[in-house]
């Protein structure tokens, strides 16, 4: 080359500036190359943030392509096509923005103005809550994102529960035994896939730290451990009480902890409530005395953990023996009729878990000396995405607490949303000398009220977050629910309902038609903005300001993002746009109310907003970040204000406090809810289903396995490293490598059971659910449980015009069922895997038979002698 | 084992085998003149038979060029292509190319002119000429199944018996051409030649089919990705036009022909059309069956 | 001089492609272009099945059979063992694409480079301006970011690898963390069979 020009992007003429990457809701520290000519060309990891160390996952280093997506929306937009539905042409019509916030602010104001709860909001930037709090300001508590269902509507709230945290992870650092259920932590998802993975692989490699993995199919967690387990669909919660089962009555229990930290001891009557003195305090069994005395006493020699005492003429044992009364019926044998996991695994896991936790061992960190627990179990989506969340959930930190791991070095730790503050802790005491639970992570939620005020029933789950997919349960039966109102105005942001939620797309589709006026606020083209009247186009996430942190495992502090380039079209910054919107709705000050509430900046009394003033995302940015350590953003330009997590925030922060071994609270919430529907005569409440509110787990099934007989398979759904979050298909950089990988371009079946289903790989099937149906093409790996049919999130996306997003043959989560019967009474957080059954075609129905699928694009990169590389 | 075990992978992110997808059938069209156009040249020059020779010149000068400039990514480059034949063969191959053609024609001018007496040259430049050019057409018919069995990559080509059998079928095609171009011309006046060029075909034909039969089968034996070329032709999704155009076509077609009806003008027609359709459809196809082998198992 | 190669971990590699993303972004690969490829292989029989990542790329042989069959001199090695193709010199006859063992090599599509990541004529300015280090119809493939290296950074790939899964470093060098891994954990170079002798170890 004469050329002296570097040809490689990272060495051309230009700068790199600090930015945190938005390519999933995490937050990992980035630097982005802008050349001399304004193209930002190279992101790389910022080797100064210790979360991902300078790495990137590949998501990460597409972003790219998303900022110079040509599909992005490039000015306003309001339709011109009345007729709205799939395959509808909006013939959108560029407008201007104060035209189109005109008319966005008119149509809601029109409905706004008769019943606030007539506006439905589906705001869901992760990165910035200060949009996503938005409907507050005028007490508007609908929902219709997907965070809550497909994320953790159930997890999130236990987490509130046991950590006082939002997620929780095991801790890299010093892990020495590793299980993971039905989730990628450390290896393809979850929590700052990259950074974690590689905190997984030093472990792994330079500690040989052991994994296990229990999952269906051989996930890439399930590939690079020691060991995978595969499990039938939806049984995870039984395999980890076959696994209590055999710590309990083996003794391979961390007693002292449970004793010392958790409320195991506490003793509870037989109706499930602590039996309390007249002075209101829980009694705990003296062993050594023989006798019941209040939690506190300081005479207390021996706490009791076991045994049946009669205290106050009430009968009553400590939890720790309401737990094993539990097990009595959760043998591994028992357990294996229902997960096919053999008995002889679980009993050996439960052994090499226990022997791992070292119980006795302690560590030194910072001068503190702490159990060090080097075993933990963790788990997510896939295992915890039941009807019976909570109980779920509940059951896989009981195995954690009997090794006592719980935030513990080595364990399973609690990690934080956003501590907003560095001195600020997540924890405080409650009752009894437990720890205060705080299961609404994500903000305040609507108190009970009949009629419902919230169109999908949040007034009924008291511990949950929003279970989105109710809108359509009410929608289709408002007499039923009893809702007076009926939403007409959607406000959308960043959020594509229309992918996400669980339930026919046709259901859907009647329900987006409803609207009387949908306005999407968005960057590019999606299922959801073909529906849309008006576009407020956005800047992307390298077009703007932002501070935020979300559950980064190892570390904490404050990822500052910056534009990396001036605008590239007519578009807003999403603080311009709902400004705007708030100063024409007349509800700016309610705004910076919610904000300075929502924020923390009422902690720091001079970052507080004024009442009547719009602030810019730079502004937002700034407040968030002197909040953080009084640091303003131009210090953040030039230091990376991420570190690893304080100690003692991270280990055991609730020192002296006692853990919710049981979880009594949900006897409390289950009661008052009942007598509050049965005051106000609630006619559904019959259908309430109230066993789901239990302080300790079940062996209980959950319904989906009781669907009938001739949908003999499970069909259950997967994401990897490539397909994490949104931000996923349609990215050339993406769909170059999920499109390559086997795994993700068919409908996966164990060869054994596509044999008995008299299958081949190649064939084009119809997949029935009792709730709704895909196509697909069937694929056949060894890597699969029997009963399992994995459909990937490749396969999801349905066709809009946007050339990039190769459809597939319908959305697994058509096949998801949307009623209360498979939603968690408790937290809302609804079944996410399916029975089927399989139907073999002799050919594609119509509308998949023009060449455009994922399949057709498969095709071509597998056809023999061809190939793109040439 | 069939192609099943050892999966073909296309461009998928899998351990497998691949299709090889560089050379294709402007490479193939190239070599096939190549090697028929040297073919000719050959056999023609051992009857000094002047038509014979230029048919071959051109069809080598031509159509092989012509491919080949098709083929090549640059090919106002092309002409780099000689820079390096201390090492490749296709540089080597260039050169020879060039001077097949460059003295190929001096030997015919000189025979058609007979410019050795008319410009007096002594019979030793004349002879040095066509030792030259015979040697040169020799390296032609031979360098393109050197150039392809130098690739360890693809078991199918990497074995001695790619320039054998470039060889044999250049041998093969130019002798059935030559004998049809001097159909009772040259040949009337030597039938023995006409008889003897026949059998000399039937000969080369059986040799063509050992050849043939032994690349299939030394691929079939020798790797994972050698199977999987063999069983592409024999049973996979070439197996048709292997077996129909490669073998019956090209071999027993013409064998049977010339066995039967040697003297027959139509016969021989015929028989070169088989031999031809034959000799092409190999070079296709064994650019398309070639497959690199599957990357190192670390199970 | 140095002599530079590189060592893949199994052990610690989880296919997650980034190395092939961060490849594209720094080199400006057209769609469906490749200078790395984590590729996967699954074995066994349910329950009993494993799966491993195997990361490839160029392995910069010292024996490079594509170096040998080039007939122009395009392709050739640096002094530090790096194995370069100079577009400048190349005639894209493919002979190096079906001589390399590995299936390295690529051809620069003219159409690719005019019809863009997203199939429309327009090219994104990441594109217009990246790809003006192609000529088109010429063989190109990783050179281990060469000039990265000549700045003392270590490639792309490795860079961004979330697992650290790629080490990068000088052979020749006994006490580089590549050599030291090669020697302490066996490494084994991709099909040595072929005697190409690659500057690519694996361990596992």
């Amino acid at each position: 080359m004469n050329d002296p020009q570097p040809v490689q992007n990272s060495l051309k003429p230009g700068r790199w500036i600090r930015s945190t990457c938005k390519m999933c809701l995490h937050s990992c520290g980035t630097l982005i190359h802008v050349t001399d000519d304004g193209v930002i060309n190279k992101i790389e990891g910022d080797p100064a943030n210790p979360s991902n160390n300078g790495r990137l996952c590949p998501k990460g280093n597409a972003a790219i392509m998303r900022h110079y997506d040509p599909n992005r929306f490039k000015q306003p937009m309001k339709r011109t096509n009345p007729k709205k539905g799939p395959g509808e042409d909006p013939m959108w019509e560029p407008i201007s923005w104060d035209e189109a916030l005109e008319i966005t602010a008119r149509e809601i104001k029109k409905s706004l103005g008769e019943d606030p709860r007539k506006i439905l909001p589906s705001l869901e930037d992760f990165q910035k809550f200060n949009i996503w709090v938005w409907p507050l300001a005028f007490g508007n508590f609908n929902c219709f994102q997907s965070g809550g269902t497909m994320c953790g509507g159930a997890y999130h709230p236990a987490n509130g529960y046991i950590h006082s945290s939002f997620a929780a992870a095991n801790d890299a650092k010093h892990c020495n035994y590793w299980i993971n259920n039905g989730t990628g932590d450390g290896f393809s998802s979850h929590l700052h896939a990259a950074a974690q993975s590689n905190w997984v692989a030093n472990a792994r490699v330079e500690r040989g730290m052991r994994c296990v993995t229990v999952e269906p199919r051989l996930s890439t967690s399930a590939a690079k451990s020691e060991e995978w387990i595969p499990i039938r669909p939806a049984t995870d919660r039984q395999f980890a009480l076959g696994l209590c089962h055999v710590m309990v009555n083996e003794n391979l229990v961390d007693y002292r902890f449970l004793r010392k930290d958790t409320n195991a001891p506490y003793l509870v009557g037989a109706d499930g409530y602590f039996v309390r003195n007249a002075e209101d305090k829980v009694y705990v069994w003296d062993s050594v005395e023989n006798r019941a005395k209040p939690w506190d006493d300081p005479t207390i020699q021996k706490l009791a953990l076991e045994g049946a005492f009669e205290v106050a003429g009430k009968e009553c044992k400590p939890a720790f023996q309401r737990f094993k009364d539990v097990l009595d019926e959760c043998s591994p044998e028992e357990m294996e009729k229902i997960t096919t996991v053999p008995a002889e695994t679980t009993r050996r896991i439960a052994r090499e878990f226990f022997k791992a936790a070292e119980i006795g061992a302690t560590i030194e960190i910072d001068g503190r000396t702490m159990p060090l627990r080097p075993a933990a179990y963790n788990y997510y989506r896939g295992a915890q995405g039941r009807k019976l969340g909570f109980q779920t959930n509940h059951a896989f930190k009981l195995v954690n607490f009997l090794v006592g791991n719980i935030d513990a070095p080595g364990g399973h730790i609690g990690v934080t949303l956003d501590d907003q503050w560095v001195d600020k802790s997540h924890v405080a005491p409650g009752e009894d000398g437990m720890l205060l639970p705080t299961p609404h992570q994500l903000g305040p939620v609507p108190g009970f009220s009949w009629p419902p005020n919230t169109f999908h029933l949040m007034d009924y789950f008291p511990v949950g977050v929003h279970p989105p997919h109710l809108n359509l349960l009410v929608f289709q039966n408002p007499e039923k629910y009893g809702v007076n109102f009926k939403p007409d105005v959607m406000v959308i942001c960043h959020s594509n309902p229309l992918w996400a939620l669980q339930g026919p797309r046709e259901e859907w589709f009647k329900f987006m038609a409803s609207m009387r006026f949908i306005v999407v606020s968005d960057i590019i083209p999606t299922e959801t903005t073909m529906w849309a009247d008006v576009i407020l186009p956005a800047h992307d996430a390298l077009e703007t300001w932002n501070m935020t942190m979300i559950e980064p495992p190892h570390t904490e502090g404050m990822c500052m993002r910056q534009p990396a380039t001036e605008p590239l079209y007519d578009t807003r910054t999403e603080e311009d746009i709902f400004y705007g919107l708030s100063e024409r709705l007349g509800i700016l000050e309610a705004y910076n109310g919610v904000l300075n509430m929502a924020q923390g900046l009422d902690h720091k009394p001079e970052l507080m907003l004024e009442p009547d003033k719009k602030y810019t995302d730079k502004e937002m940015a700034d407040r968030k970040g002197r909040l953080w350590n009084d640091k303003g953003i131009d210090w953040y330009i030039d230091n990376c204000a991420v570190t690893e997590r304080r100690p003692d925030k991270w280990y055991r922060p609730w020192e002296g406090m006692r853990l919710h071994f049981y979880v009594e609270d949900m006897l409390h919430q289950r009661d008052q809810l009942k007598k509050q529907m049965e005051e106000h005569n609630v006619p559904f409440r019959d259908e309430w289903h109230w066993d789901d509110y239990s302080p300790l787990p079940t062996k209980r099934l959950d319904p989906v396995h009781e669907e009938p007989e001739e949908y003999n398979l499970y069909g259950m759904f997967f994401k990897d490293i490539q397909l994490n979050f949104g931000e996923s298909i349609g990215n050339p950089w993406i769909n170059d490598i999920v499109y390559r990988d086997p795994v993700h371009i068919a409908l996966m079946l164990n060869p054994k059971t596509a044999a008995a289903e008299g299958l081949e790989a190649g064939d084009i099937v119809r997949v029935e659910s009792p709730y709704g149906k895909i196509y697909g093409r069937i694929g056949t790996a060894e890597g699969w449980h029997p009963d399992a049919l994995g459909v990937s999130n490749s396969l999801s996306r349905m066709k809009v015009k946007h050339d990039g997003v190769p459809h597939a043959g319908g959305h697994f989560n058509d096949m998801l069922p949307y009623d209360l019967h498979n939603t968690d009474a408790v937290t809302g957080q609804p079944e996410t895997v399916c029975r089927v059954k399989i139907i073999k075609l002799d050919d594609w129905p119509e509308g998949l038979k023009q060449g455009l699928t994922v399949y057709d694009l498969v095709d071509d990169i597998e056809k023999p002698g061809k190939g793109r590389s040439h | 084992m069939t192609i099943q075990d050892s999966k073909i992978v296309g461009d998928n992110f899998q351990v497998g085998v691949r299709f090889q997808r560089y050379w294709d059938t402007s490479m193939a069209n190239a070599f096939f003149c190549g090697e028929l156009g040297a073919g000719i040249f050959f056999v023609s020059f051992l009857f000094d038979f002047v038509t014979g020779m230029v048919a071959g010149l051109l069809i080598t000068g031509i159509f092989k060029s012509y491919f080949h400039i098709t083929h090549m990514g640059v090919p106002m480059q092309s002409w780099r292509a000689i820079l390096r034949p201390d090492r490749s063969w296709i540089s080597r191959g260039l050169m020879a190319i060039t001077c097949y053609l460059g003295l190929g024609a001096v030997h015919c001018l000189i025979l058609a002119f007979d410019l050795e007496t008319a410009w007096g040259l002594g019979t030793a430049v004349g002879n040095l000429v066509q030792l030259l050019a015979a040697c040169a057409a020799l390296v032609v018919m031979t360098y393109q199944g050197l150039a392809m069995s130098h690739s360890t990559a693809i078991s199918l080509w990497n074995t001695a018996l790619m320039p054998v059998s470039s060889m044999t079928y250049a041998l093969t095609g130019g002798t059935v051409l030559t004998l049809l171009l001097g159909w009772n011309k040259v040949f009337a006046v030597m039938p023995q030649g006409q008889e003897s060029l026949v059998s000399k075909i039937l000969l080369l034909l059986l040799i063509d089919a050992i050849v043939l039969a032994s690349v299939v089968y030394s691929a079939k034996n020798r790797s994972r990705g050698g199977k999987v070329s063999a069983l592409l032709l024999l049973t996979g999704a070439y197996r048709q036009v292997f077996l129909s155009l490669v073998i019956g076509a090209g071999l027993i077609l013409p064998m049977m022909l010339l066995w039967f009806v040697p003297g027959n003008l139509i016969a021989v027609l015929l028989a070169a059309a088989g031999i031809l359709i034959g000799h092409y459809s190999y070079r296709v196809l064994v650019f398309k069956a070639g497959v690199y082998e599957p990357m190192t198992s670390f199970r | 001089m140095a002599r530079y190669g590189m060592v893949f971990d199994l052990k610690r590699c989880i296919g997650c492609n980034a190395c092939v993303i961060g490849c594209k972004q720094e080199n400006s690969l057209p769609d469906g272009m490749f200078f790395t490829r984590t590729l996967s292989e699954e074995y066994g029989v349910y329950p009993a099945v494993k799966r491993v990542y195997i990361p490839t790329l160029c392995n910069h042989c010292e024996d490079a059979p594509c170096e040998k069959v080039c007939p122009s001199g395009a392709t050739h090695t640096r002094d530090d063992g790096i194995v370069m193709v100079d577009a400048d010199k190349c005639i894209g006859c493919s002979s190096c694409a079906v001589a390399c063992p590995y299936d390295q090599r690529s051809q620069v599509d003219k159409d690719l480079l005019s019809h863009g990541l997203f199939g429309t004529s327009e090219l994104t300015p990441f594109e217009k301006d990246g790809y003006k280090r192609f000529v088109p119809g010429t063989i190109t493939k990783c050179d281990f970011c060469s000039e990265r290296v000549d700045a003392g950074l270590d490639p792309a790939c490795v860079v961004t690898c979330p697992t650290e899964a790629r080490i990068f470093g000088d052979l020749d060098d006994p006490d580089s963390k590549a050599s030291t891994l090669i020697r302490e954990r066996n490494g084994k170079p991709p099909m040595p069979e072929l005697k190409t002798r690659p500057k690519v170890y694996y361990i596992d």
